[in-house]
This record gives structure tokens, C-alpha cells and sequence, in this order.
């Protein structure tokens, strides 16, 4: 064992607004909730068991972890319920109980504890969760197949997969004011645009989010989409569709914004949200998969360290004849 | 002397098991043990390499210039790749066709020309093939364990036999590239773990 | 000196004892290699397609040079008239190249059949283009001037849903198929008449 030195700080990055992590996460957990109620309301009872679940068997992984590598039980700052909820969010209300185990696993073990907890992942870990389940259950992400058995009174195709297979006039059957408020097929949190915007808001007025993030990204998805619409909007979707289809609102408000995998410096943080937005809008247009906001999420991750390096300079810094 | 080269032997299977302990060799470790199957494929055919290399270079280790001596690695690792490659595609085509790119890597691989450099080429002959056939042995067991795990959740077999039963959907995560890397990873903490106690 | 010379030797001898290793190796199993090439990658594709032949198409086969590459062409017989002949193009698909085998009736020129030989694509997604016949038996009936794209760019063929980089890879080497044909059908029509006999 090496010697614990008590004034060693971690390189983590740190916000000061006076709150705990426990309140940071209490709050998140907050703002999410219209969305998922928005999302219960619409797909019934096994879109409540899904989240149910979801949330126990994160907050289960990690005392077991902790359990096992014998550290202290990390459960009441809330961060695995809040990984359980985001994780829950993304899914869609028809999937299997075993599939929800094993993303909660992958997400709270694989994608943070090893790393050391809160704090030390590199990635979101909730999309860590939900990437690695849905590379390899394709199935359960096809949201046409698995929800079926549901009878809709809106158009009960998967906007993003309509337009991957159909081309841009599938477009045409989605009203954009559904969209806004959640009438179309998707995962249980993901589907409420207005839910996700008030709890996003929310969380920024707070100061537990970062509008830079949010903001950019939101940015970089609509110039992103609007330029590819501009070339040839006989072949790519308009930017407001983008916006309010798949996991994009998820994304810039939830996701991308996760504290230990996100830049801290004003600039990062911009460059940070538009690559996200540019990169989701790239995998929808010219990738093979009909959304790509997990890939673009993680990709940001992996650039996120580097990219924080562009920061002001600090005075008298690096000046040799000073 | 006989236990010196038991003990030879034996270091490749465990205190220096290649791919887990001196983290050599990665490439084939990640890039073939989709199946166990494949993963043994490569190891037998890695393992005769070693074994062939190690003992030419050991015997020829007082005439090689030491000048040239990598160069001189090279060529005779390479004459025993071609030869495996060559013969693998006669005898056993399928495999082959599987491994594909990776049997000429094998060329490249550290672990051969590591232990040309740092074993064969200062030790008598026997005590080199000791030490390259436990090196291969190791590698291969090494192989085969990853390709049975990454096998046995990605697709639910194990050597092509389904293990569990037809309402099973396959983890295909694992059988991924980035599978390979997360699996890895969890073995060698297992290997420590186990090492540690 | 002495040291440059010893290098020289040394070298020299090594790469000339690899070299005739190797050839020996090389002569030892050509055939071997070929027939096996053709036994497990082309033969399963062949018989799919020519299914009710009355010849060995693996026997009746020649080869025509088109631009600098060798193509090889096997020729199914019907009551000992030559009717039909399968050759092999590439298409690049989502984890490489994929090869696909076509059948092309040389009277009414018409593809018979067309059938994946190689792929390295993704289990259970790319990989239906060669498991499952659905995709594949598209393209049986279509002439040669047909457009042979999947239906988003504009052609006839059904993309495999959540496999459309696969999709699109079998309908280019099935349309990189339509040109050879057309391009060397007079040479072909030569062969085959001398098939006949």
C-alpha cells in the first residue's frame, strides 16, 4: 500500500458553488423527472419497472463494488442512482430485465468504478451503459420493432430510423410540435423535448450544468444540420428535426454534461459541445447508425482531457526575460 | 541443470505468462480470440515459431556478428513465419482464412523477437526450446482462455457448441474490437488479484 | 575488416539458407494450396448456385487475363452443353472486402445466382448476406442492364435492415460483376464453345 498523503488533491475537475455532490445529484435526479414522468405517461407501466429497476440495480453494483474492493460505501451521494436514471432514460420501455443488469453494470463498474469512482471516469458512464448494449443488442435500440405491441395516436414510426431507410420524405410525417412535446416513438426519457429543456434549464440556472456545453452543443447540431440541409435538402433532414429526434436534447442537457468527463475552461467547453453536436449530426447523415449521439458523446470524452489544456495562460507564465 | 530447465519452462506458464504478466503481444491477443478456436490456432502456430527461432538462434548465437544480430532475428523469424503460413493454408485451410493477416504478423510480434533477443541468443540450445515452447504454451493457454471468454458471452459457444441453449442472446459486445480491450483488462485485474494473495 | 566481412558471410548465408527453405517449402505445396483455395472458398458458393449441373464446374474452369488481373471462370454444363458460368468480383464492404461468386446464364444473360464466398463482416448483421439466402436470391433473374444498387441509391435491390454498408458492398461487386461480363462476354463465348466439345 502506498503512504495516503492528506493534502494530495486529484486532477478531477472542481466547481465551487458551495453544494454538496448528494445535493448536485438530488437535483439532477429532479430535473430529469418530467421527462421520465412524460415517458411513463406514455408508454405505461414498464417504462416505471424499467426505471425501477434501473436505478436499484446501479445503486446494487456499486455496493457490491465497493463491497469487494473493500472501500467505503460510496451509495448516499446519489451518483449511482443518478447513472440508473440517465441509464433508465435511454432505454426503451420494452426492454428485457436482464439487459437492464447488465447496462447498469457495465455502466457503474466497467464505465466508473474501476476507474476509481466518481470523479475518475473518462467517460460519461451512462452512455458507456447504454453504447456497449446497444452494439450489441441492435434489437432492443430498434424502437419500430420493440415497441410494436403500442398503439399510438401519432405516427408510430421511430423519426431518426424513418429517415435512415426512407430517406428525407419520412420527415414529412412528423409534425415538429409533436415532436417538441414527446408524441413520437423513442426511449422512455428521451422522447419529451420540453421535459428535457425545463430540467436542462433548471440545472443551468442552478449552476449545476454548464450553459457553455449545453448551448454549443445544441449550436453545433443546428449549424451542423443546417449546412447539410443547405447542400441538398433533398437528402438530408432539416436542422429542428435533428434537434428534437433521438437523443439529441438527452445529449446536451444530460449527458454531455456529466462533471468528471467534461472540459472546465470557458473555450474547451465550447469546442467541447459543438464537436459533440457536429460528430452527431455526422454519424446520422454519413454513418451507418440512425443516431449517433452515444458516439458522439464518447468521442468528445476521449478529447475532452486534450482539449482543456487551451487555457489562459497564467501571468508572468513561460516569459524567459521577465 | 534438469531443473533449471523445468524451470525454464514452467516461467512462460505463469510468473511470465506473455500476453498477462509482460503484457507482450498484444496484437493477436486482441485482434484473433474472437473464438477459442482461433486463439489456439494462433498460439500452436506462434509457439512453433518460437520454438523453431529460439533454437536456431541459440545454436548460430556464437556466429552471428553482434552488429547484425536483430537483422539476423529477422530473417530467420520470418523464414519460420512463411513456413507456418505456408503450411497452414495447405492443411488447414479454414483456419487459415480466419486468421488471415495475422499469421505474417506474427513476424512483428514481441514476444518471438524478445525472446530470441533476450533469451536464445545467450543460452545453449535445449535451455531456449525449454523456454520458448513454456513461452507458446503460456501464450496459447492465454489465447485460448480470452477466446473462450469473449467466445462464450459474444456468441454462446464455446469451440462452435452452444453452452447456453437457444433462448440465449449473444453479448456481442465481446466480440468486438473495444470487447477485446474491456475483456482483457478484467482478466489481467483477475490475474493480479489472484497473484496477489 | 575482419568484422565487416564476418557480417557480410553471415547474412548472405542466413538469407540464402531462408531463401532456399522457403522455395522448397513454396514447390512442396502449391498445389496443395490451390486446391484447398478452391475447395473451401469457391466450391460451397459454386454448388449453391449451379446446383443441377452435370459437370464438375471446379474442373471445367479457364481463366481470361482482364486488365493485368487474372479472373477465373467455372463453367456449368447442362446435359453436357455449356450453359453457364460463375466467376468471383470484390466489393468493399463494412469490415473488408467481400467476395462474391456470381452465376451468369451465357445464353440469355441473365444472372443465375450470386453467392458470398469471403466477408469479414459483423456476426448476426453483415454476416446474413452469406447466411441467409433472403438478400442474395434478389439478385437471381436480373439482366444485365439492370441497376443493381440497393433502392435508396435508386436501384432494385432491398438493403438488409441495420446491414446496409454490407448491403451496398454485395450490390457493388455484383455490379463490378455486370461489367466483366459485358466487357469480356466475346472471350467467354470463345472458351465455353470449346468447353463443348
Amino acid at each position: 500500500m502506498h503512504k495516503q498523503n492528506k493534502f494530495t488533491v486529484s486532477h478531477a475537475p472542481f466547481w465551487h458553488d458551495g453544494s454538496s455532490i448528494k445535493c448536485m445529484n438530488l437535483n439532477i435526479m429532479a430535473a430529469a423527472l418530467p421527462a421520465v414522468l412524460f415517458g411513463i405517461f406514455q408508454f405505461g407501466m414498464p417504462a416505471l419497472g424499467v426505471i425501477c429497476l434501473s436505478i436499484s440495480t446501479a445503486m446494487a453494483w456499486e455496493a457490491l463494488f465497493n463491497f469487494i474492493s473493500k472501500r467505503p460505501i460510496t451509495l448516499n451521494d446519489y451518483n449511482a442512482g443518478v447513472i440508473g436514471m440517465l441509464l433508465g432514460m435511454m432505454f426503451p420501455a420494452t426492454i428485457p430485465w436482464w439487459a437492464v443488469i447488465i447496462g447498469t453494470f457495465v455502466a457503474v463498474v466497467v464505465g466508473q468504478q474501476v476507474f476509481g469512482g466518481i470523479g475518475g471516469n473518462p467517460f460519461s458512464p451512462a452512455v458507456i451503459g447504454a453504447t456497449i448494449l446497444m452494439v450489441s443488442w441492435h434489437t432492443f435500440f430498434d424502437f419500430d420493432a420493440t415497441l410494436l405491441s403500442y398503439d399510438f395516436n401519432f405516427t408510430a414510426l421511430a423519426p431518426l430510423a424513418a429517415l435512415k431507410h426512407q430517406g428525407v420524405s419520412a420527415t414529412g410525417l412528423f409534425n415538429l410540435s409533436d415532436l417538441v412535446i414527446g408524441k413520437e416513438v423513442g426511449a422512455i426519457g428521451a422522447v419529451s423535448g420540453i421535459g428535457i429543456i425545463l430540467g436542462g434549464i433548471y440545472l443551468i440556472l442552478r449552476g449545476f450544468i454548464r450553459w457553455e456545453i449545453s448551448v454549443s452543443y445544441i449550436a453545433g447540431i443546428l449549424v451542423t444540420a443546417g449546412l447539410f440541409n443547405m447542400v441538398d435538402p433533398g437528402k438530408y433532414a432539416e436542422p429542428m428535426f435533428h434537434l428534437f429526434t433521438g437523443y439529441t436534447l438527452l445529449g446536451a442537457f444530460f449527458l454531455a454534461t456529466d462533471s468528471s468527463s467534461s472540459p472546465v475552461h470557458t473555450i474547451p467547453m465550447f469546442i467541447y459541445g459543438a464537436m459533440g453536436g457536429l460528430m452527431t449530426i455526422l454519424i446520422r447523415n454519413i454513418g451507418a447508425y440512425p443516431d449517433g449521439t452515444f458516439f458522439a458523446i464518447l468521442l468528445i470524452n476521449l478529447i475532452n482531457p486534450l482539449i482543456d489544456n487551451i487555457r489562459p495562460k497564467a501571468l508572468g507564465k513561460g516569459v524567459n526575460n521577465a | 541443470m534438469a531443473q533449471s530447465i523445468v524451470k525454464e519452462f514452467t516461467k512462460g506458464l505463469w510468473a511470465e505468462v506473455p500476453p498477462f504478466r509482460l503484457v507482450l503481444g498484444l496484437c493477436p491477443v486482441l485482434a484473433v480470440t474472437k473464438s477459442v478456436e482461433n486463439g489456439i490456432g494462433m498460439g500452436i502456430a506462434t509457439t512453433f515459431v518460437l520454438v523453431c527461432s529460439n533454437f536456431l538462434v541459440s545454436l548460430l548465437r556464437d556466429i552471428i556478428p553482434a552488429k547484425v544480430r536483430i537483422a539476423c532475428f529477422i530473417v530467420i523469424i520470418a523464414t519460420f513465419v512463411t513456413v507456418v503460413e505456408l503450411m497452414m493454408q495447405a492443411y488447414t485451410y479454414p483456419l487459415f482464412l480466419k486468421l488471415g493477416i495475422f499469421i505474417p504478423l506474427i513476424v512483428v510480434n514481441c514476444i518471438v523477437l524478445g525472446r530470441a533477443e533476450a533469451f536464445a541468443s545467450k543460452n545453449p540450445p535445449h535451455m531456449a526450446i525449454a523456454d520458448g515452447l513454456g513461452m507458446g504454451i503460456g501464450f496459447t493457454l492465454s489465447l485460448g482462455a480470452l477466446g473462450a471468454v469473449r467466445e462464450c458471452l459474444g456468441d454462446g459457444t464455446i469451440l462452435g457448441n452452444p453452452v447456453f441453449g437457444p433462448d440465449f442472446q449473444p453479448f456481442t459486445f465481446m466480440v468486438e474490437a473495444p470487447g477485446a480491450f474491456v475483456c482483457l483488462g478484467l482478466l489481467l485485474c483477475l490475474m493480479n488479484l489472484i497473484g496477489k494473495k | 575488416m575482419r568484422e565487416m566481412i564476418s557480417m557480410v558471410v553471415v547474412l548472405t548465408v542466413l538469407s540464402a539458407f531462408s531463401g532456399g527453405m522457403l522455395a522448397a517449402v513454396k514447390t512442396g505445396t502449391n498445389d496443395k494450396i490451390e486446391n484447398q483455395v478452391l475447395k473451401f472458398q469457391k466450391a460451397p458458393a459454386i454448388k449453391l448456385i449451379l446446383s443441377d449441373v452435370s459437370n464438375d464446374p471446379l474442373q471445367d474452369r479457364f481463366k481470361i487475363m482482364d486488365q493485368e488481373e487474372e479472373v477465373t471462370f467455372f463453367v456449368g454444363k447442362y446435359d453436357g452443353t455449356p450453359k453457364a458460368i460463375t466467376f468471383e468480383t470484390k466489393g468493399k464492404g463494412f469490415g473488408g472486402d467481400i467476395g462474391l461468386m456470381v452465376g451468369v446464364n451465357i445464353e440469355s444473360d441473365e444472372i443465375i445466382g450470386v453467392a458470398v464466398t469471403t466477408h469479414s463482416e459483423t456476426p448476426g448483421l453483415g454476416s446474413r448476406a452469406k447466411d441467409d439466402p433472403k438478400f442474395v436470391s434478389q439478385f437471381a433473374g436480373k439482366t444485365m442492364d439492370k441497376n443493381l444498387g440497393i433502392k435508396k441509391s435508386g436501384g432494385e435491390i432491398d438493403a438488409m435492415s441495420g446491414a446496409t454498408i454490407t448491403s451496398v458492398g454485395v450490390c457493388l461487386a455484383a455490379q463490378k460483376a455486370q461489367e466483366l461480363y459485358t466487357r469480356l462476354k466475346p472471350e467467354i463465348e470463345k472458351q465455353t464453345a470449346q468447353m463443348a466439345n
